[in-house]
């Protein structure tokens, strides 16, 4: 046991590494890294080897799944009252019948979780191989594969999906945005695939000294456990930055119109930003958007997810999770 | 690539292709969400556990597996004062845990008896430590002695009302393999009926000899202590008038092992006597009328006394009145007068009267053993080196006794059986709710996590409790009874070792048996510090204590 604890301690920073790059790139035609991809594929026979390469992505879907649970009842609750929510949350209901799309949905690890919690999901990602492995896996199981259609695979990217009329409840996009070339582009392709009213969830890495050292000095240069340049820093996006582009972001009037190549489409002022108000240090409130800091604990190997009170210091500085909601009327 | 450097996940992939190699074709496999090998308490529990969560219930398919005739278990019955010789004490915590998954109101209470105080004491010094309930806040009772049919008897009652479980029995288990190439590599449990279940996990609650671990490369570290255990259950005059009754445990630690004394009725109770094989397997075998004598000398005569019975009876095979002589003897010439609680052949308690001030200090005089409850079965140490299977042994799991055995000399075998189960169940409904795999190394991660260090500080306080009190070493015994006298009677450290336990209760399993542990490891730490008192006093004490140190050390 002691030795497992050290172990995975040791092979922190590099998993950390490993994992978040394989989550490969998925974003618009123009925005997919061809060097990215290739680098990934090579890799992602290990995907599903959870004490390899890849445990701490393993270890971190959990936390996902739970953020995810935790602002879709809220959602529930306030939409639809309180008995509502208590309802599907004894039932363990909440995503049960919605229409999930997963952008980047690597070896399946989120997507799968996401299809036994009842939702109609749809794993996509650029990288072709990413795609059979994830495929293959779910057929392996029975719950998966014989609930009809409620898990999907696809090999496409965000931005050619738009170009179809099918819009989802609920967009995740975990550990992507800081792999691909245009993230404005990708960030608003992400968003029209939003239902009114849906959920667009993310999570990336901050750019701060730590993430820095953390993520690239150590892992890279001086462990040299993961592969120099699986990381560029200057593509790590803070949490401020998202937030600032919801506040000008407006949902284009047809819903599955052809995007721009420019990264504001639809700025029709009659429609209302996904953010309206930020608090004086620049939070947005609560039923709009939130950020909240994922942390690795090596000493218990579990990834905590920190509470709303400690995103100003510290608990952003590195991994984070970032969910926003479509306005209803919008 | 980094991972291409790593030795381990290769080594891993040869090995699963080995496996591929042998298996073979998975279609006639029936799927399951769960396999529990294994009928005993710990897997009938999980399965239970499970089927009482809504969650759990709407969403797992889940197959029990034994061997033995359950049916027999189901409709087992006993007449009133009759008792099975297998016994445990169901600590508080375990208790409750039962009662949340509704098993405990199949249990039928009545052959049930609450423990209120434990008395342990020293073979030799006759050092002494009293836990009593009253002085633990939030519970009434310490334990509960339960027969293990009586529970296993509630849980397949409950499991019989709960179509959601599927339980096969009188089927044994063939070969556990692992899946052909192409699919996710489950395990496969051939079973002797030809069936063959297919496991998103599976759960070994196959005991001491567990399959499931072998199936799953889990290696255990242990060894066998040189000691039986002789079971009995043993009938006795109800406590008198000017007594407390029949709820108190009774322990003497003898340097052959502890023999002790658990109380199951008014007028029966359960004996667990360890000691040396040899003379276990005597007492096996001695003729009906010496056996009770033993044991109430057993409780009661000087350790020197014990020894002459002992190399008396291994000389031979003494009747009855032989060796009432011999105890006889030995009461008059180490001055036990027949009033006195300590006497067993010359007492006349048994003829009423009012009994002697000591009379609580000591179990009541056995006065016959009940027919066909003799047994005797040996001891060991096995921890398993992990609870959860890995690369080619993944989705397996261990619970119970397929994961540790103990000394039973503190009843807390079940009871960590339980603790597994009330946590892997937690653990499972908890991957549930995240849309987890119940099968993968992530969502069980959690049970190892709470489980594994929890049962080995038990263990190894139960383990040490063997060692420290199976020395004769004079220095050691002083150690440990200053000890123990000592905590005994400073109030302030007793209450603030059993504050500290309450308090936690509601986080951790802590109970009266953990305190007992605590209590244990004080005594460990005592024998350590008699070094210095030994340096202050002369330097041959010293020298004594760190020989009949290295002896404890180097005997296992």
């Amino acid at each position: 046991m002691l030795s497992a604890a050290v172990r995975s301690t040791t092979r922190l920073l590099r998993l950390c590494q490993n994992a978040r790059c394989f989550q490969s790139a998925a974003a618009t035609s123009s925005t997919v890294n061809a060097a990215e991809i290739a680098h990934f594929s090579r890799l992602s026979s290990l995907w599903w080897d959870e004490q390899g390469e890849f445990s701490l992505l393993h270890r971190m879907n959990p936390v996902r799944v739970s953020y995810i649970r935790e602002k879709l009842l809220e959602a529930t609750c306030e939409d639809q009252g309180e008995d509502v929510m208590r309802e599907l949350e004894s039932k363990c209901a909440v995503l049960t019948g919605m229409d999930v799309l997963d952008v980047g949905c690597g070896g399946g690890l989120l997507s799968e979780s996401l299809a036994r919690l009842g939702a109609r999901t749809l794993g996509i990602d650029a990288s072709e191989s990413n795609i059979g492995i994830a495929s293959a896996h779910a057929s392996g199981d029975p719950q998966l594969s014989s609930s009809g259609n409620s898990l999907e695979y696809r090999h496409t990217s965000a931005e050619q999906l738009v170009k179809e009329p099918k819009r989802f409840d609920v967009v995740c996009s975990m550990e992507v945005i800081e792999h691909v070339d245009n993230p404005l582009a990708f960030l608003s392709a992400c968003a029209q695939l939003v239902k009114p009213g849906g959920h667009l969830f993310l999570s990336t890495i901050a750019r701060t000294p730590l993430s820095y050292a953390l993520t690239i000095l150590a892992a890279e240069h001086i462990l040299q456990k993961v592969a120099v340049g699986t990381h560029t820093y200057s593509k790590f996006i803070n949490p401020s930055e998202l937030i600032s582009f919801f506040q000008t972001y407006r949902s284009s009037p047809s819903s599955f119109s052809i995007p721009t190549d420019s990264g504001h489409i639809g700025s029709d002022a009659s429609r209302r930003p996904w953010i309206t108000r930020t608090y004086a240090h620049g939070l947005p409130t609560r039923s709009e958007a939130e950020v909240r800091g994922i942390v690795y604990l090596p000493l218990s190997g579990e990834w905590k997810l920190m509470s709303r009170a400690s995103t100003l210091w510290g608990a952003v500085e590195c991994n984070y999770l970032f969910w926003v909601r479509r306005p209803l009327d919008s | 690539m980094t991972f291409f450097t790593t030795p381990r996940p290769l080594a891993r992939l040869g090995c699963r292709r080995r496996l591929f190699l042998r298996s073979f074709s998975s279609e006639r496999a029936r799927d399951n969400d769960i396999v529990i090998v294994g009928g005993g308490p710990a897997g009938l529990a999980l399965a239970a556990a499970l089927a009482s969560n809504p969650i759990a219930k709407n969403s797992l398919k889940i197959t029990l597996v034994e061997g033995g005739d359950l049916s027999k278990i189901q409709d087992w019955g006993m007449p009133p004062n009759a008792y099975s010789n297998r016994v445990s004490s169901i600590t508080d915590t375990s208790q409750h845990f039962l009662n949340r998954i509704g098993i405990w109101d199949y249990v039928e209470h009545a052959r049930t008896n609450p423990i209120h105080q434990m008395q342990v004491w020293d073979g030799i010094s006759g050092a002494r430590i009293t836990f009593d309930a009253s002085e633990m806040p939030e519970s009434s009772e310490m334990a509960r002695m339960t027969e293990n049919l009586n529970l296993q008897r509630a849980l397949l009652r409950k499991l019989s009302d709960t179509p959601s479980v599927h339980v096969i029995q009188s089927v044994k288990v063939e070969s556990i393999q692992r899946e052909a190439v192409g699919r996710n590599d489950w395990p496969l449990v051939h079973l002797s009926n030809g069936a063959i279940l297919r496991a998103r996990l599976l759960v070994g609650a196959d005991g001491f000899n567990s399959p499931v671990r072998s199936f799953a490369g889990i290696s255990s570290y242990g060894w066998s202590y040189d000691t039986q255990a002789v079971v009995a259950t043993l009938n006795h005059a109800p406590r008198g008038p000017f007594q407390a009754p029949n709820n108190t445990a009774y322990q003497r630690f003898l340097p052959t092992g502890p023999i002790a004394f658990l109380p199951l009725s008014p007028c029966t109770s359960s004996l667990v006597w360890s000691t040396k094989p040899h003379l276990a397997a005597a007492l096996n075998k001695s003729s009906p009328g010496v056996l009770e004598q033993l044991i109430n000398a057993a409780f009661r005569l000087p350790e020197p006394s014990l020894q002459y019975i002992y190399s008396r009876l291994l000389e031979g095979a003494m009747s009855s009145d032989e060796i009432k002589q011999e105890i006889m003897f030995r009461e008059r010439s180490d001055g036990i007068s027949s009033h006195s609680a300590y006497a067993s052949a010359t007492s006349i308690l048994l003829e009423g009267g009012i009994p002697p001030d000591d009379a609580d200090a000591l179990p009541p005089l056995v006065t016959s053993i009940q027919q066909g409850t003799i047994a005797s079965f040996p001891l060991r140490y096995n921890h398993a080196e992990s609870y959860l299977g890995e690369g080619a042994g993944n989705r397996t799991v261990l619970v119970g006794d397929a994961a540790h055995t103990v000394h039973p000399l503190a009843g807390q075998g079940l009871n960590l059986g339980l603790g597994d189960v009330d946590a892997l169940s937690r653990c499972i409904i908890q991957a549930l709710t995240h849309g987890g795999d119940i099968g993968s190394y992530t969502a069980l991660m959690p049970y190892t996590r709470e489980r594994y260090f929890e049962n080995h500080k038990v263990m190894s306080a139960i383990d040490k409790l063997h060692k420290i009190y199976s020395s004769t070493t004079q220095p050691v015994v002083w150690a440990r009874s200053v000890g123990l006298e000592v905590v005994n009677e400073l109030d302030s450290v007793k209450a603030a070792l059993m504050m500290n336990a309450g308090a936690s209760s509601r986080l951790q399993n802590v109970s009266g048996w953990d305190l007992f542990a605590k209590g244990v490891e004080n005594l460990v730490g005592a024998a350590g510090t008699s070094k210095m008192v030994g340096g202050m006093v002369s330097a041959g004490i010293q020298e004594l204590v760190k020989q009949a140190g290295l002896r404890i050390s180097g005997r296992h």
